[in-house]
């Protein structure tokens, strides 16, 4: 399971790029073909095991689960509570 | 608590990324501190609107932009959160470079936030063009120049004072955003503050950001606290600002 960006409603912030990058994960990237825009990395992402770039994501709805297409900003409870 | 606070918290500020570091301070702060100061302007800006729907005059609504304009674009964007920028010493620029490259975005950020309100005042007639704005003076000054810039920098002048600038600050903007949204009507207001919910949001969680990441120390929490007092200590200049004669 992993996630992917909404280009529809991201707003190129780059929190989650940020926080990715802090963390040491380097799941999200900008990539460079078609127009520079972030994406994640399919393999690189460990969510559920990490859902930091949910928690400072300011555009609802534009990380949704990859496989479900289910929005995860802003983050639903189980997302961060045990 | 007002249920605009409880929804823009519910959304945004109580969910925490498991493990953060700093996170345990920053929930403190926001109970002890944030919490009550959100709640007060908030309450301050709906009573504020609902007053000002019960006229029908217009006035508030240029009364509003004008004041937005000079608060966000020419007042502070420009003069004072470039030069902010150079808050960072050399030597800490590679510790904080994201943090730098997101200020830079937020200046350009607060521009754009000053032309939607240049929009409401031109698509309203109350100005033929931008220009025009150079000539009353009520678009040109604010009554807290130190809120965010120059002076609230040389006195607080570590960047993680920044923190504090970003989540408590920024949380007022999206309050009253959502605030103006939920309760007026009018499509030129609604674009004025719907243009920039999420980039106050943005704002909001580069402050988020720090505070659960980097305030983990005393030290580093300490500049927080510092910022923050001086912050709050400014509520009560949050208000209406009055009106220079040469405006009216």
């Amino acid at each position: 399971m992993s996630l992917r960006v909404d280009h529809d409603r991201c707003t190129e912030c780059r929190m989650c790029y940020i926080v990715c990058r802090e963390l040491d994960i380097n799941a999200v990237y900008v990539a460079l073909e078609p127009l520079h825009r972030i994406e994640i990395d399919l393999d690189a992402c460990t969510y559920p095991g990490c859902t930091a770039c949910l928690m400072y994501c300011p555009a609802a709805g534009s990380i949704v689960e990859a496989a479900t297409g289910r929005s995860m900003v802003p983050p639903p409870a189980d997302a961060w509570q045990s | 608590m007002h249920p605009i606070l409880e929804e823009f918290c519910d959304k945004w500020v109580w969910p925490t990324m498991p493990g953060a570091p700093g996170a345990e301070f920053r929930l403190k702060l926001t109970h002890e501190k944030c919490l009550a100061a959100w709640e007060t302007l908030l309450e301050r800006t709906v009573r504020d609107i609902e007053e000002e729907l019960t006229t029908n005059d217009e006035g508030w609504k240029r009364d509003h932009a004008l004041r937005g304009y000079a608060a966000e674009g020419v007042q502070m964007s420009i003069k004072q959160m470039s030069a902010q920028l150079l808050s960072v010493d050399i030597g800490e620029q590679e510790n904080y470079i994201d943090l730098q490259r997101m200020r830079a975005r937020q200046i350009w950020d607060e521009c754009k936030h000053s032309k939607l309100h240049a929009d409401v005042l031109l698509g309203k007639g109350w100005v033929k063009n931008e220009r025009e704005l150079m000539n009353i003076a009520q678009a040109n000054v604010q009554p807290l120049p130190a809120y965010f810039g120059l002076s609230m920098m040389f006195p607080h002048i570590h960047p993680l004072a920044r923190a504090a600038q970003n989540y408590y600050t920024e949380a007022n903007a999206c309050l009253g955003i959502m605030a103006y949204i939920k309760l007026v009507d009018d499509p030129l207001v609604v674009h004025e503050h719907l243009s920039q919910r999420d980039e106050e949001l943005m704002h909001f969680m580069e402050g988020k950001f720090q505070l659960d990441f980097y305030c983990t120390t005393p030290e580093s929490q300490h500049h927080v606290e510092d910022a923050l007092g001086y912050l709050l200590h400014q509520i009560g200049g949050f208000g209406r600002s009055p009106q220079p004669a040469a405006a009216k």
